[in-house]
């Protein structure tokens, strides 16, 4: 079993891997058909994850071959291992043993598109300098079989001098010979290639690596000569005054560097692809006449000025009206999944605080969350989709013109779409991202993208309060034109908000657009599910969490204080003589009456509920906040359920029913309809006049859509940016909009009234 | 040598000098764009789509970056 010498110190050193689990690594260019060559092998037998302090995906599969079990690490695709981004980092120090957390690779699998050959050696090429066994998976693509490319394999895998072994994932093709190579590149020791650096370059690190005592791979040398951000410099030299001078040695060589004509760090490019040209000589032969021309023809449509922009906007429409129209079944089923555990629960324990914890707060807690997992799947059904096919890139390239407006570029576009589902994913989505100042941006405006978790506001306000107007002859609804008007608030403001970020705090010249237009191709089914799955998991995991520990938290908030039964007894006395009456009722057979008698004592059991409410510690801090939210159009009982739903903006429908003495199965149809009567019918108690109106309404609707009442986007903007100063950035600056939002809303409305 | 966003529909190049920051010239040829690569004009304009050795790139340089593409006299558009 092959051994590689792994380096004499280091942080993170990996243990050698034992003769029966070999680790294989996979890595490629984005679009080359990598996930579905790691799908097409490990299969279901796949984990995802992080690797640990870096929010770096960690996907890792298993493969049995011949007895024996592989470890699959599926790396982040990239073009190059420049270590300048976090994930290109993570690559490197996978492939080279240097992270605890993964074995050091016994082959390294190279996923090379035959379509694409030269760009996707470049990276072929730095994986070589590792030292690791390389075995390179050619990629036959629907495009290069249409485009009648012949790639000569035999000869490519004589002058690379590492095994080529075509595949085609999709229909399975190539994956036992692919196996067999990385069986037999396992077990011999890795092949010494040639360095493709002129030899001033290979003399500058040879003198760089005598200085340095710990020794590091020749390959972090050469990036740390040829990169000018790069990470390895802190891996290399860990004190500052070490930094310093490691710093000098590196100024100094690449000013020899550029007297000797090998300047940095266009000697590296200079060098691979004159490698490249040498390795590919003669190994590919295109036809006369290529063949295919529908990638031209869809092209020619999709990212046209007009038509394109025309198709993208009905694509955007259709996906959205699937999100809401579709999701609805499922989302029903789940409703009524959790209103049926809640009613066992009530039915089968006694009265008291932790039927009351377990109902409320752990069920309800629960089902907040998982109510919004239909869709979830189905918004990243769609995406993913697109996605696979090309066509994301392709609503990328046409958006850009709009997103340099405001000073971000193209790239921004798909997470801001994401975060219409939900803004966790989207935020997740900012990696591809180059800019850290543009990434902030994008992350930083996300959440104004009004979610999934708003729909529930809106619906609930608008059915209450906007009349069913409609305009030119039905063609204009009044309240879907609210609806929608709402959505662009959220959009409205977050292009003021990104212009403005850009010429102060994160002040950086427009960002260049450069994507590469993926091949249009029918998208795999597997690779869909899975990444649904996926984002469903993480979603689970994020939201859940967090919305649930909150749940609880605010359950206890409503909850405690308990009122004492002789604070409640003019409720009682009136509740013993309904009772009273009801039984009188009920044997003189006077059905009606005892059904309104019925009704009269729910009404007292909401009306005791009520009153809890109030005196709980949530309905006192209402009071508290009452003259702050009063400019708003809001009394104490709309403020405090803003204050409850701080956690997750859906909380407040449920809120907003116990305070309004309805009960809280308010999401059901009856419940709804009553919760609608409730709010019309609530008054202001000093004046008697109604408490909502369209002001008050309207009010309560911008400062949703334009606040950050969502404890897991704010969480996992502090993950993805490491610190907490941009989620309070984002809380601060979102609470503050919202707050001037719904002011003015209710201020100028109510000129109107 | 003339600027990439010169080239009309159609018609091919071949990729010469890359000039600006630094750090993104050099994604830029690692991207593809290397010396002598042959660039094919799919859909001028800001940003443009340009066909690289068989692949596709969105791309909008602006003051950053400029890529300078040699039309060979023989050149014609395929």
């Amino acid at each position: 079993m092959v051994s590689y010498p792994t380096p004499p110190s280091g942080p993170t050193m990996a243990i050698a891997s034992d003769n029966q689990t070999w680790t294989i690594a996979l890595i490629g260019n984005p679009n080359t058909g990598k996930s579905t060559l790691f799908g097409a092998l490990s299969g279901s037998r796949q984990r995802v994850g992080n690797y640990p302090g870096v929010t770096v995906e960690k996907k890792l599969g298993e493969v049995v071959h011949d007895g024996r079990r592989w470890v699959l690490v599926d790396l982040p695709g990239t073009y190059s291992l420049a270590a300048r981004s976090l994930d290109e980092m993570v690559a490197v120090d996978v492939l080279l043993g240097r992270r605890s957390d993964v074995q050091t690779p016994d082959v390294v699998v190279c996923v090379v598109a035959a379509s694409n050959l030269a760009r996707n050696l470049y990276l072929l090429s730095q994986v070589l300098e590792l030292g690791r066994p390389v075995v390179v998976a050619l990629s036959m693509g629907d495009l290069a079989e249409a485009d009648g490319l012949t790639i000569d394999a035999a000869r490519l895998s004589r002058q690379l001098g590492v095994p080529v072994v075509p595949i085609q994932a999709q229909r399975g093709e190539g994956l036992e010979a692919l196996k067999q190579a990385v069986e037999e590149a396992g077990s011999k020791p890795a092949p010494t290639v040639a360095s493709p650096f002129p030899a001033p370059f290979r003399e500058e690190v040879d003198r760089l690596s005598a200085t340095l005592a710990s020794a590091p791979p020749r390959y972090l040398i050469e990036r740390l000569l040829l990169d000018s951000g790069s990470e390895v410099k802190a891996q290399i030299a860990p004190g500052e005054s070490d930094r310093a001078q490691l710093q000098q040695q590196v100024d100094d060589a690449r000013v020899r560097l550029a007297e000797a004509g090998c300047r940095v760090p266009g000697v590296e490019t200079t060098a691979r692809y004159a490698w490249i040209a040498r390795a590919t000589e003669g190994v590919v032969e295109h036809p006369e006449h290529a063949v295919s021309r529908s990638a031209d023809r869809l092209d020619a449509i999709l990212t046209h000025k007009v038509w394109g922009s025309l198709i993208l906007a009905a694509v955007l429409l259709l996906t959205f009206s699937a999100v809401f129209a579709w999701a609805q079944y499922p989302m029903d089923w789940i409703d009524a999944g959790f209103a049926a555990v809640s009613s066992f629960l009530e039915e089968s324990m006694p009265d008291g605080p932790i039927r009351s914890l377990l109902v409320k707060g752990v069920v309800g807690g629960i089902g907040a969350v998982v109510i919004f997992l239909p869709q979830i799947f189905i918004l990243f059904f769609i995406l993913t989709a697109l996605e696979e096919c090309g066509y994301l890139s392709r609503a990328a390239y046409l958006m850009d013109k709009i997103m340099v407006r405001v000073g971000l570029s193209g790239k921004s576009f798909i997470p801001l779409l994401s975060s219409f589902a939900c803004a966790i994913p989207g935020i997740m989505a900012t990696r591809v991202i180059e800019n850290r100042r543009d990434r902030l941006t994008t992350i930083l405006i996300a959440p104004l993208m009004s979610c999934s978790a708003r729909l529930p506001v809106y619906t609930l306000m608008i059915a209450a309060f906007i009349p069913a107007r409609s305009y030119l002859g039905g063609l204009i609804q009044l309240q879907g034109l609210t609806m929608f008007a709402m959505y662009m608030v959220g959009v409205v403001v977050a292009a003021a908000v990104a212009l403005i970020l850009k010429r102060t705090l994160l002040r950086s010249a427009t960002p260049v657009f450069l994507m590469e237009m993926p091949a249009y191709q029918w998208p795999s089914p597997r690779v869909i599910l899975h990444r649904m799955l996926e984002r469903g998991w993480d979603f689970l995991q994020n939201a859940g969490t967090i919305i649930f520990a909150v749940s609880i938290v605010m359950w206890g908030a409503l909850y405690y204080p308990r009122i004492s039964p002789e604070e409640l007894k003019p409720l009682l006395v009136e509740k013993a003589r309904i009772e009273a009456e009801l039984d009188d009722a009920n044997a003189a057979n006077d059905a009606p009456r005892a059904e309104s008698l019925t009704a009269a004592l729910d009404g007292i059991g909401h009306r005791m509920d009520g009153e809890q409410e109030r005196r709980s510690f949530l309905g006192r801090a209402g009071k508290v906040i009452e003259p702050v939210v009063r400019p708003l159009g809001w009394d104490w009982r709309i403020g405090s359920a803003v204050l409850a739903s701080f956690p997750a903006r859906e909380v407040v429908v449920a809120t907003m029913g116990v305070i309004f003495d309805v009960g809280e199965d308010v999401d059901e149809g009856e419940g709804a309809q009553r919760l609608t009567g409730a709010l019309q019918a609530a008054t202001w108690p000093d004046t008697g006049k109604p408490l909502f109106n369209v002001p008050v309404a309207l009010s309560v609707m911008v400062f949703f859509a334009l606040c950050a009442q969502c404890v897991s986007t704010l969480a996992v903007i502090g993950r993805e940016t490491q610190s907490w100063v941009w989620p309070t950035l984002s809380f601060t600056y979102m609470t503050v909009l919202a707050y001037i939002g719904a002011f003015l809303v209710y201020q100028l409305g109510m000129l109107f009234v | 040598m003339i600027p990439l966003s010169l080239l009309g529909v159609g018609e091919t190049a071949s990729v010469g000098d890359v000039v600006g920051d630094v750090d993104l010239v050099h994604r830029l040829r690692e991207m593809g764009l290397y010396n002598g690569a042959r660039v094919k004009m799919i859909r001028p304009g800001s940003p443009c789509i340009i066909g690289l050795d068989g692949h596709r790139l969105g791309f909008r340089g602006d003051d950053l970056a400029r890529v300078l593409v040699h039309v060979a006299a023989h050149a014609i558009a395929v």
